[in-house]
């Protein structure tokens, strides 16, 4: 297969579709002429974009992630030329010195705020509509004192989560996951339902208003990934497993209830994008072997013992190949 | 007790139920020797659910995949314009309301219901629809290609009435040219003109206590509302694309689709959900909880000329439904926009 085509299959293809149709009044669909520029591709894919964005007739208020910190200038290349030869204007293929200089231009610039904030990159963009920002929203001073000083027993979260809650590998990403998911961890590590040595400690000296508040912080972070696959697990085998499952064992695509692209499912399904690999594996071992019980219905220990220790790297792998989810901090519409 | 008990005493629906070829299945399995895969459904998912072997992968569930036809994988559909038709055809039955949308009226694929892209055993895979038609049909009372087959799942399952076109595909339209693309491709090899073992969904007898949307609710509360919603919604996520689909309400199938009919969503449910799950719920577990899904309104019927009372004369006889009766002191079949 094309290099591009496979990575827009495992990369693009649960929100923009097999087929670049996307999905009604959700995902734009690919293809639309004023889109096509090499540049404006370029630019999207690299920073992502966050806020109304009018695609031919419909406006989109949506949210993509960045690939930069994902894919390299040349599988970004790849991609692109992919995406402009399959649904747009079939130009020369896309040197990867343009993304260089592109990457260059974006650095630490984040997701595009809406499309009138990038119709200066073509005119045929125009008319775009303004980017409003959600409301505005300040962490409790306590919850950051909590993450970044920590009291007593409570360690400092961000002494081994970092900062944002982009975790560390094994130590999980924390950031963009449902708040009510982090909060029901919490609460489970205190209770001795989830056994951690280090998180049961910090979990008993935190107050159930304060699990509660840490997982409402956490939900709405949405830092940029820090995991790199390095299990050595095979990613397209991954990427195979995540999207479509394999029924031939019973194994359900793990997007099918982790949500599209694996961004999270519900106030209970965690994001899987980006998550730390090694941690991804371990968790996967623990649901197998029954160390990691009270999942709803046991669905996740079902699915788990069915799969392999080859299986649980190659989904580490391609998970922490994912872009973070982008709209964290953004609510679940339904 | 209040209305909406039914028990095996009112009988079972009429023989020309649209069920039948449920009944059929499990008759030829039966003569075939395949009962086992049915019957032994629940006790060998226990099996491996018990399996606490971690790498070593569900080897009765493949022994037991093995006995079904096996369609051709996604990555053999050739190159060339049957393999674009073919391609488009996927396209369209997993994503149908983007590839389909002047057609469709609410948020449903047909890979909601015919689960793994049509390749499912016992999830009503298209290897098997494939070789019975043309056929003759007591919904319609004629017989239907499966273009016309088709054609009832727009109109009711996707509920085309709302859509922008305000109908089905319109008789011939290429749509349709590339969803029978697709399931041919699927049906590779396939025997034609008769039952398959792992076609349809696996008939569920009509338990002793028959069934009740009250006890339904607990049942579907513990198992269904995680990922379904309390309030049956489902649940897109952020952007608005559809992670788990409405059950009922003006995103769901209408009141003329088949899954409307308890006995047909109590098939799908008992082989089928939770997803991955095979034989969690029991039989009157499933019964239960398909008669609370279908006591909620839900689009109507597309069919419906006069009152509801009449259109459930007419055209709901078949099967278990609640189309039309009176639950918790509601009319039920109204329809919801």
């Amino acid at each position: 297969m094309d290099p591009g085509a496979q990575i827009y299959a495992s990369a693009c293809s649960t929100c923009h579709q097999p087929n670049g149709a996307g999905v009604r009044g959700a995902v734009p669909p690919l293809g639309d002429p004023a889109f096509s520029d090499p540049t404006v591709l370029v630019a999207i894919i690299l920073r992502g974009v966050e806020g109304p964005v009018r695609v031919g007739r419909v406006t989109y208020d949506g949210a993509m992630p960045g690939f930069s910190g994902v894919l390299t200038d040349a599988e970004i290349a790849q991609v692109a030329s992919h995406v402009s030869r399959a649904w747009g204007d079939g130009g020369a293929p896309i040197d990867s010195a343009v993304v260089a200089r592109a990457r260059a231009k974006a650095a630490g610039a984040g997701p595009w705020k809406g499309g009138q904030a990038m119709a200066g990159l073509s005119p045929a963009l125009a008319p775009q509509p303004a980017w409003t920002g959600p409301a505005p929203w300040a962490a409790d001073p306590a919850v950051l004192t909590l993450i970044n000083e920590g009291r007593g027993e409570a360690l400092a979260c961000s002494g081994c989560h970092g900062p944002q809650g982009q975790g560390g590998d094994p130590i999980p990403r924390l950031s963009g996951l449902p708040s009510a998911y982090i909060a029901a961890q919490l609460d489970a590590f205190a209770s001795g339902r989830r056994s951690n040595d280090q998180m049961s400690g910090v979990a008993r000296a935190l107050s159930p208003a304060e699990r509660q508040a840490l997982g409402d912080y956490y939900g709405r972070q949405s830092a940029p990934s820090t995991a790199t696959p390095s299990l050595g697990g095979d990613r397209q085998a991954g990427a195979r497993l995540a999207l479509q499952g394999d029924w031939s064992r019973d194994i359900p695509a793990c997007f099918a209830c982790h949500g599209p692209s694996g961004f999270g499912g519900g106030p209970r399904l965690p994001a899987l994008a980006a998550q730390q690999p090694a941690y991804t594996a371990a968790q996967l071992a623990a649901w197998a072997s029954g160390k990691r019980t009270g999942d709803p219905g046991n669905l996740m220990g079902d699915v788990a013992r069915r799969l392999s220790e080859a299986d649980r790297l190659a989904l580490a792998d391609y998970l922490a190949g994912l872009p973070s989810n982008p709209a964290a901090a953004r609510k679940d519409r339904r | 007790m209040p209305q909406p008990i039914e028990t095996p005493q009112d009988g079972p629906g009429p023989a020309s139920s649209p069920g039948r070829g449920l009944i059929r299945d499990l008759l030829i399995a039966s003569a075939g020797g395949l009962a086992v895969l049915v019957v032994g459904l629940s006790a060998m998912s226990l099996g491996w659910i018990g399996d606490k072997g971690t790498d070593a992968p569900a080897t009765p569930r493949a022994a037991r995949e093995a006995a079904y036809f096996q369609p051709p994988p996604r990555s053999a559909i050739p190159d060339g314009p049957d393999g674009e038709a073919i391609r488009r055809g996927e396209a369209l039955f997993m994503n149908t309301p983007a590839n389909a949308a002047a057609f469709t009226g609410n948020s449903l694929s047909c890979v909601n219901c015919h689960l793994d892209g049509g390749r499912r055993a016992n999830a009503s895979p298209m290897w098997s629809a494939w070789g019975l038609y043309p056929m003759f049909r007591a919904k319609n009372g004629r017989i239907n290609t499966m273009e016309d087959r088709i054609m009832g799942c727009f109109t009711f399952s996707m509920n085309a009435q709302a859509s922008s076109s305000g109908g089905p595909p319109p008789a011939g339209h290429d749509i349709y040219r590339d969803l029978q693309a697709y399931m041919h491709y699927l049906a590779t090899g396939a025997p034609s003109g008769v039952e398959m073992a792992g076609g349809g969904y696996p008939k569920v007898d009509l338990p002793s206590q028959g069934y009740d949307p009250r006890r339904g609710a607990g049942v579907y509360a513990t198992n269904c509302a995680l990922c379904h919603g309390e309030d049956g919604q489902g649940r897109t996520n952020a952007n608005g694309q559809p992670v788990f689909p409405p059950l009922w309400g003006p995103q769901s199938y209408n009141w003329g689709a088949g899954m409307a009919r308890i006995n047909t969503a109590a098939a799908f449910i008992k082989t089928n959900m939770p997803l991955g799950q095979t034989g969690r719920l029991s039989d009157q577990e499933a019964w239960d909880v398909a008669a609370f899904i279908n006591s909620h309104e839900r689009p109507r019927d597309p069919r419906q000329t006069g009152t509801v009372q009449e259109n459930a004369r007419r055209n709901h006889t078949g099967g278990k439904t609640f189309y039309g009766k009176v639950v918790d002191g509601r009319l039920l079949g109204g329809g919801v926009r």
